[in-house]
Order: C-alpha cells, then structure tokens, then sequence
C-alpha cells in the first residue's frame, strides 16, 4: 500500500513536472534559448495565485484565466523588446541574457515580496479523497488535472492550431518556414509567450502545494532542465513522460535513499542521461 | 516562332552574395508569363543564390526585379510570395516530423482566404500527386525521394502562385519519376502557371522549357529559346558533351 501511496503522489507531482517543463521546453526546442528566467515566472505565476486568492478571494483555478494572457504578453513582450535583439547570438549570449534578467526579475521579488515562505491556504479547504488506505488531498488532484489539461492544450495548438503549425516549421526548418511566409520574430515571441504563459500558469497551480518564496525559483528551474533532458528536448510528450519519470525515480529513490538525497538523484540521472542517451527517453529530434 | 508574351519578371543587375562573398555579378534575366523557363548552369554558378534573391531569403545589394509594375528588391519572403512567388528550395526543405498533409498546408500558411478555397487546392495538389493523397498521415521525412519532391511542389503550389520557381528539379530521382514530374508540371502550365526550373540535366531541362537561360560564375552567359539551344554547338559540346559524340 505505501508503494501505490508513493506511487500516486508521484504522478500528481510527475504533472506538474510536465507542466513546469513544457514550456521551458519548447523555448528551448524553438529559439535554441535556455531561458533561466523560467524559474522566476513559475514563482511570479504562485505569487499571483496567492494574491489574487488573498485580495480578491479568486480561486487559483480561475487565475489560471488571467494568468495564461497576463503571462503570455509579458514572455512576447520581452522576447520581442530584448531577447529578439540577440537572438542569432550564440547560445552563451542568450544564456547569459536570461541570467542577467533572471537576476533582475527575482531580486525584484525578493524586494517585493521578501523571502519570506508564504502559503496559500483555501478556505474552506477542500479536503482529501481517500479509497481503501490511500490518501490524496483534492487540491493535488485539482493541481494535477490542471496541469495535464494545460500540458495537453500546449500539445493541441502546436499540433493543430495554424500558429503552432508555424512553430514547429520554424523549429524544423527556418529558412523553408519564411518561404512558406512565416514571420519569424514573430513566432519566436509568439513561442516565448507560450512558454512564459505555461510558466506562469504551472506557478499558480504550484501555489496550491508548495510554499511561495523567490528562492523556490532554482529549483523549478533545475527540475525544468533536467525533465528535458530526460524526456527529450522540444517536445510536449517528451516533457510530459519525463516529468512522470522524474517525479517516480525522485519518490522511490527518497523512499530507498532517504529525501535528502531526492535533489542529488535526480542530477545524477541528468548526468547519466546526457551521457549514455543525450537524446531523451522519447529519442526523437524533431518538434512533435 | 510565336511571338514573345508579355514579360512576367524582369531582373536588372542583380548583384547578391552572403555576407563579404559576391556570388552574383550584374543577372539580368526575362520571364515571359505562362512559360516554362529553365535556368541551367555548373555547380556553384549562382543558380540556387539567384532563386533565394528572387523569393527575398537573400537582400540583393544592386539591381532590380521587376514583377507587376513593383521592385521586389528588398521584400521579405512573406511579401514576395504574397505577390505570387513560391519557391520550391533546393533539397526539398521539407519539415520533416510533420505529415504531409501539414506540410501542404504549411504552404498555405499566409493565405487568408476561407478554408474552402485551401482545401480545393489542396484536392487539387492530390490529383496532380495522387501518392501524396495515399500518404497524406505519414512524415515527410519518411518519404522516398520522389515523393519528397512531389510533396515539396505540392507545397510550392499551396500559396496559389502565379510563378513557381523550382531548384533541382530531378537530382536523385529516376528517369521514369523525372518524367511523371516533368507531366505534372507541364499539366500546371497548362494551366497557366509560370514555372521556373533550375535543373543539372541540360536535356531535360531544355525538353521541359520554352526558353533557357545559361549562367556561370555569377552571370548569365547565354540565353535563348530552348529548342534552338538544344542545337547551339556551344552547349551541346559543353553540357552535352559525351551525349552529342
Ligand atoms: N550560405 C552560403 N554562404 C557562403 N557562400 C555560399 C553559401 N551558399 C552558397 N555559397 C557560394 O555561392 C556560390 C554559388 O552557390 P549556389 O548554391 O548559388 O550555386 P548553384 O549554381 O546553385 O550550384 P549547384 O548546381 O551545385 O546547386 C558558391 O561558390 C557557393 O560556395
Ligand atoms: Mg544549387
């Protein structure tokens, strides 16, 4: 029984993973840009959870509607004003950006929210589901439906929408994408947009589990990078099967190891992975 | 001899290259509407420069293309396939993991008309390569050869273009897929498409064009209507060679 336990606790966490990830990913598979201030908009995104939730008494769910536009003009926005400006730059240069922005947008947290763990507690709670001896609270349940809904909303407009068609063309092939008469600058805006609105909208479902803090953002950064690795870059079933692989080696391996070494773990196997299968579990180079 | 139509695109000068490297030194070159012309040349002529300056993938820094009464110098590929140009680029350029059906309608990406209007077209593009319609859910990058190249055309012919300009036509392909290709795209003109082909077999190509253009070394060097140059000595000892003995 501890081990469905252990088991059902990774997938909601395995979820949110993939949400966290899926974004991240696709900035990456698209504009061949590292983006570190995903970590930062995870926790921007929790931070407006909580306050929406706290001021107005909006629940999380519902942010998510103000959340998903909010955050995607704020990704296009700085695609477009500055990342756009360095884009054909080597990877270094737009790691180095997004570090340097990075630095910008979490001290700016850190003034305005401190560093400070605060939660985001629902009242009335929602209570937990029990069947036989397993035990989940609703509200991971509700995080985790969220987040695949969203994972699986990324999927569709990138597999069926015009603009996601553009995406994928331009991630595949640039100069045969601009024949076809895509705009390129502003696909890539349109890309950063969505990766920054997953973002923003995994922070908010997050909010609901975890404790906020500007200092968490490393860490969803960490899990962000090492999902693609391990899935395979580019890709939304890539992050989505990454994201569970993660989430059930980090839970079985804290349950054998000890939670203090969950964070060494899944390192380990980001380092494992680059060597003996660089191309992820799903193994495929291109956009699917 | 018919008397030559109304001229479709006229290039004056036309100077490009990449970066610090001049390829193209002074092309001037006329397409008349509702032909099919064939632009042959030696590896590294300037022929597949000269397509991407043409669809706007490449700035040309002198000259001038004329097309409708408008200089395309300096139009984005966006802009220059609205006006009716589509390129067909060497190697395909297929995107790779999407099916074919998508890569089709990449092709008619900027189009804004209603959905109707595409999937004519796209019903058209089916008759003209019925293996394509077979294919339609498979990845173009699974393709053979030939069908890669039926799906880059088909592509090409997704944006409604009055002039469709195709680099390598038959490279890698069989004699029997060259000549399915070369009805296909006869079909097309018939129809009143223009067609520009850059293609390596002089024979071939000059069978398929009405007029042909020579270039080398950045620069038109000959010109004229295909079925004369057929007999020029010039050609047939310098691309003909072992065939014409
Ligand atoms: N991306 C590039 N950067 C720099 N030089 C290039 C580039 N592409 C082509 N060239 C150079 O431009 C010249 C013309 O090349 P181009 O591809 O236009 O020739 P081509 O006539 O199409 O040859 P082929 O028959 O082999 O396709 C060559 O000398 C080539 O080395
Ligand atoms: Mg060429």
């Amino acid at each position: 029984m501890l081990i469905l336990q252990i088991l059902l606790n990774a997938i909601v966490l395995g979820s949110l993973y993939a949400c966290i990830a899926a974004g991240f990913s696709l900035v990456w598979g698209v504009l061949n840009v590292i983006n570190l201030m995903h970590g930062s908009f995870i926790v921007l995104g929790s931070y407006l959870a909580w306050g929406a939730y706290k001021a107005l008494g909006v629940a999380p769910w519902t942010s998510l509607l103000i959340a998903a536009p909010v955050f995607f003009i704020l990704g296009y926005g700085i695609q477009r004003g500055v990342l756009n400006r360095v884009i054909a730059a080597p990877v270094l240069v737009t790691l180095t950006l997004t570090f340097g922005l990075d630095l910008i947008l979490n001290n700016a947290m850190l003034v305005a929210f401190k560093a400070d763990y605060r939660q985001l507690v629902l009242d009335p709670s929602l209570g937990s589901l029990s069947v036989g001896s397993l035990v989940v609270p609703v509200d991971r349940i509700v995080a985790m439906i969220f987040s695949l809904l969203l994972t699986l909303a990324l999927f569709f407009v990138l597999r069926r929408s015009r603009v996601g068609r553009a995406i994928v063309a331009v991630r595949m092939d640039r100069d045969a994408a601009r024949l076809m008469g895509v705009d390129v600058p502003s696909i890539y805006a349109t890309a950063f947009g969505l990766g920054t609105a997953m973002a923003g909208c995994a922070g908010v479902l997050l909010a609901m589990i975890f404790p906020i803090s500007p200092i968490a953002s490393g860490s969803y950064l960490g899990k962000a990078f090492v999902v693609c690795v391990l899935g395979g870059l580019g890709s939304v079933p890539g992050a989505v099967v990454g994201g569970l692989f993660l989430a059930i080696v980090e839970s079985f391996g804290s349950l054998v190891l000890g939670p203090e070494n969950a964070v060494t773990l899944s390192f380990g196997l980001l380092i494992v992975f680059l060597i003996v299968r660089p191309q992820g579990l799903l193994g495929k180079r291109g956009f699917e | 001899m018919t008397i030559p139509s109304a001229p479709l695109l006229n290039l004056t000068g036309i100077q490009a290259g990449y970066g610090e490297i001049n390829v193209l030194w002074g092309v001037d070159l006329t397409l008349a509407r509702g032909e099919i012309t064939a632009l042959v040349g030696s590896n590294g002529a300037g022929k597949s420069t000269l397509m991407r300056t043409l669809s706007g993938l490449i700035v040309p820094t002198a000259g001038r293309i004329d097309w409708a009464g408008e200089d395309l110098c300096g139009q984005s590929p966006a802009q220059i396939l609205a006006r009716g140009i589509a390129h067909v680029p060497e190697g395909r350029r297929l995107f790779s993991s999407m099916n074919v059906e998508d890569n089709l309608l990449m092709g008619a990406y900027a189009r804004k008309e209603p959905r109707a209007a595409i999937r004519r077209d796209l019903d058209r593009v089916y008759a003209t390569f019925p293996k394509l319609h077979e294919r339609l859910g498979q990845a173009a990058g699974t393709l053979s050869g030939g069908e890669q190249q039926m799906c880059a055309i088909g592509r090409g012919m997704m944006s409604a273009p009055r002039l469709l300009i195709i680099d390598e036509l038959s490279l890698g392909l069989s004699p029997l897929l060259v000549e399915q290709l070369v009805e296909a795209l006869r079909s097309l003109n018939r129809e009143g498409l223009s067609i520009l082909v850059v293609e390596q077999d002089v024979i071939t190509a000059l069978e398929l064009s009405t007029s042909a253009f020579v270039m080398d070394m950045g620069r038109i060097v000959q010109s004229g209507r295909s079925a004369e140059l057929m007999h020029d000595p010039a050609i047939r000892s310098a691309y003909l060679g072992a065939l014409a003995a």
